[in-house]
């Protein structure tokens, strides 16, 4: 059907029912802790974490750093362990995909490395960084080189046949294939990549905090426990929670940007 | 994964047609996956034996020999099978409640306009949380038993299981209900044969996808609190600066990790068969 | 156009107009004033140019849309929803991916609530008269395109529906295939004679296999143009004098409509 029948106007309860049940559900869970119905050293009511939202803005007591600082710590170890996952995984990939050699180097390790999940790299990262920034980043870099050479690879391997076929016969050489057809028809999967890489990332991110930090939001998160301040930990989670949908939006938004001109 | 262009087949049929020639053996693939994996665990006994990173790397022989050793022995009651299943257990607990409660919800969300409309604006809140975020408020309101971990894993494998049946029913061609119509069934009728069976592979991309993020809470939540499993057995290697055991745990989990997405394949493709060639991936 | 008055007419439309709302407040005006008859067990062809309405129109015959202007009448009753007694075939196969071609075809009298055991005799009917037998545990994904639209023309067949309507079923498939289909068609409709509305962009294919052509025009909103009586003997060759003569002379007359 080449023409769309587009319905009328979304209903107005269909509109006002979201509004609704988010006021609900921020409701019940201020009223149950209010009420004592979850005791107060299990869960923080909304207020409160606002309130502490407040205070962590300017004082780094009980644990160390005011919240920017936390937030910021986590922001470098995700950003620099994705941009290197990017460097290395989306080049492997891509070769791998097209070249029988690279593929026959590296598919044994990378089988070997992929089903373990990051978080299990974290006693090795101990070992050999310590607790600094750069453990961090080499379990961010683990967790985001997987999808990004799955995907460059898979993205190459969706290359119409014919389109290769089709410059062999005009004499191209391996090489000339693999950068003026295989990358660019391997490019949306590779978008792909980029964002699967960056929620996965920030998914281990708080996983190596949690274990192995003293500073950034995972460790935020992990001494509100060991204080038995729910509300700092119901904070770091809101805190990580933002952090994780900003850069969904931001990644969505780049991506269309830049899709824009392929999808035409 | 194979995903080999056909031109890339093409190419090899016409060499494996050439008589034998050292290059076209050092081209091979399968002859290059040999050697990178003898040049792999080489190296990697090299730099062990030579302690470039100082004490913290373990030979390859070294690991397995204490893999060996904890088929044997016991450590806190269980051998290294013992903590294997106790990770499993717990996965397949937690991944059995979410799939049982966020598969429908999907379905009935996709299905049900108001539904949407109520429960959307939630779960959209709790989509950008890491899983693993989630631990600390496990512990708070479980303690460190059984339940933490299995409410973690639930959390983790609840987000992917609900959207991907909730994608895989609005992804449905609408013709297909049109069939539906004209051959004279109704709303009930459309739903049972053809937005559920149509949701089958989506539901079973998102168990997947379940899965391996299954696998990377209940790690974490081992690693931070627990008496037994897996993750249990790489922090012991952690406390006891025995990289072997470290390593070897890590192997395992590999293994395992690996064998049930095995079981989950084989699964799919047991219970739906047409769609081996929809995907062609 | 001359009409017989003994003829009783199957589907009637009257001064039908569609109007689609696209996004936003765009209004696309589809169809104007289209009026036609279908005979009873006649083979009707709908001959238009792409992106005439013409799919449109069966559609609302269909009743899976409604027409903003006019009716649609089945035997003189409004058309208000799809039912049973119009049996549709899709471009596009629209076949049901995770069931067999058994049941495939056995949907629409399953979903009538007849027995099973004779919803499996029914289906096995008219796999065997569209010449799938020996398929029937088939995926469609191990069909070629050819034999997936003779799942969806038995399916249709087996709800033993009044009218067939078929919205260019054969659209894609290739030329060779696409000719064979066509003869099959004529024989599965010979065997089993039904009021036939068969839509296609296809000439050659409306010579062959319809009792009367219906031309729409190219521009949107489509309107119907003139409409033919092909009374040459069936089966039709492409390249008899009276063929070539109807042929030349509609798309002279399109050629001035369009």
């Amino acid at each position: 059907m080449a023409y769309e029948e587009v319905k009328v106007q979304t209903p107005l309860y269909l509109k006002i029912l979201p509004v609704l049940s988010i006021c609900a559900f921020f409701g019940s869970w201020e009223f149950i802790v209010k009420t004592g119905i979850v005791p107060s050293t299990m869960l923080a009511a909304p207020s409160e974490v606002i309130k502490l939202f407040i205070v962590k803005l300017t004082d780094p007591n009980p644990d160390g750093a005011v919240l920017s600082q936390h937030a910021w710590i986590s922001l470098k170890e995700a950003g620099i362990g994705y941009l290197l996952s990017l460097l290395v995984g989306l080049p492997l990939g891509l070769t791998m995909g097209w070249f029988t050699t690279v593929r026959g180097l590296f598919r044994p390790v990378f089988e070997l490395i992929r089903p373990i999940p990051p978080i299990a790299w974290i006693p090795l990262c101990i070992f050999w960084f310590g607790i600094g920034l750069w453990g961090k980043v080499f379990i961010i870099w683990i967790a985001g080189i997987v999808p990004c050479v799955i995907n460059a690879w898979v993205g190459v391997g969706m290359t119409n046949p014919t389109l290769i076929q089709m410059a062999r016969t005009y004499g191209a050489s391996d090489w000339q294939i693999f950068t003026k057809i295989c990358v660019p028809s391997a490019l949306p999967m590779v978008f792909g990549a980029l964002q699967i890489a960056l929620a996965y990332c920030w998914t281990n991110l708080v996983g190596a905090e949690l274990l192995a930090a003293d500073q950034g939001l995972g460790f935020l998160i992990s001494m509100g426990r060991r204080l038995a301040l729910p509300q700092m930990v119901v904070l770091g989670m809101v805190t990580v929670g933002i952090g994780g949908a900003v850069i969904g939006v931001l990644i969505d938004a780049v991506e269309k940007r830049l899709l824009a001109g392929i999808r035409r | 994964m194979d995903t080999q262009s056909v031109a890339n087949e093409v190419i090899k049929s016409t060499r494996e047609k050439q008589a034998f020639s050292i290059i076209a053996l050092i081209r091979n693939e399968y002859f290059l996956y040999l050697v990178s994996s003898a040049a792999f665990v080489l190296l990697w006994h090299w730099v062990a034996k030579e302690q470039i990173l100082g004490k913290s790397l373990a030979t390859p022989y070294d690991v397995v020999k204490e893999l060996g050793r904890l088929m044997t022995i016991k450590l806190a009651g269980k051998n290294l099978f013992g903590h294997a299943w106790a990770s499993t257990q717990r996965i397949l607990i937690g991944f059995s409640l979410a799939a049982v409660v966020a598969i429908p919800l999907g379905l009935f969300m996709a299905l049900n306009r108001t539904v949407n409309a109520i429960v959307k604006p939630v779960f959209d809140l709790f989509k950008p949380m890491p899983p693993i975020a989630w631990i600390s408020i496990a512990i708070l309101w479980f303690g460190i038993g059984e339940p933490s971990k299995v409410f973690i894993i639930v959390i983790g494998t609840f987000v992917p299981c609900l959207l991907n049946s909730y994608n895989g029913i609005r992804l449905i061609e609408p013709e297909l209900y049109d069939v539906i119509r004209s051959l004279g069934g109704n709303r009930r009728h459309e739903i049972l044969q053809v937005s559920f069976p149509a949701a089958f592979p989506a539901i079973f991309a998102g168990l997947q996808i379940s899965l391996s993020i299954a696998w990377t809470c209940v790690l974490a939540a081992e690693l931070v609190s627990a008496r037994s499993g897996l993750g249990w057995i790489i922090v012991q290697g952690m406390k006891l600066t025995k990289p072997e055991l470290v390593i070897g745990g890590m192997l395992i989990i590999a293994l395992v990790a690996w064998l049930t997405t095995l079981l989950v394949s084989g699964l799919e493709r047991v219970l739906c068969p047409w769609k081996r060639h929809i995907e062609g991936l | 156009m001359e009409k017989q008055k003994n003829v009783h007419n199957k589907i009637v439309c009257t001064d039908i107009g569609k109007t689609f709302i696209q996004k936003g407040t765009q209004q696309v005006h589809v169809l104007e004033k289209i009026s036609l008859e279908v005979h009873d067990n006649e083979f009707l062809v709908i001959l238009g140019p792409g992106q005439c309405g013409k799919s449109t129109l069966l559609r609302i015959i269909a009743g899976l849309e409604t027409p903003t202007e006019g009716q649609a009448f089945l035997d003189g009753k409004l058309i208000t929803g799809p039912g049973p007694d119009r049996g549709l075939v899709f471009q596009s196969y629209m076949l049901f991916a995770w069931r067999t071609v058994m049941g495939n075809v056995e949907m629409g009298p399953k979903l009538n609530g007849l027995p099973k055991k004779e919803c499996r005799e029914i289906a096995k009917h008219y796999i065997d008269l569209v010449g799938l037998q020996g398929f029937e545990k088939h995926y469609p994904h191990q069909l070629s395109g050819g034999m997936k639209q003779r799942v969806g023309i038995a399916r249709a067949y087996a709800n033993k529906p009044q009218v067939m309507l078929l919205d260019e079923p054969f659209g894609q498939l290739d030329a060779q295939t696409r000719l064979f289909m066509e003869k099959e068609t004529e024989r599965i409709w010979q065997t089993e004679k039904r009021t036939v509305v068969f839509v296609t962009n296809n000439i050659d294919e409306a010579l062959i296999l319809g009792d009367r052509i219906a031309t729409m025009t190219g521009k949107l909103p489509g309107k119907m143009g003139p409409v033919y009586k092909v009374d040459f003997e069936r089966p039709r060759e492409p390249t008899d004098m009276e063929f070539l003569k109807l042929r030349h002379q509609i798309t002279e007359a399109s050629e001035l409509v369009l």
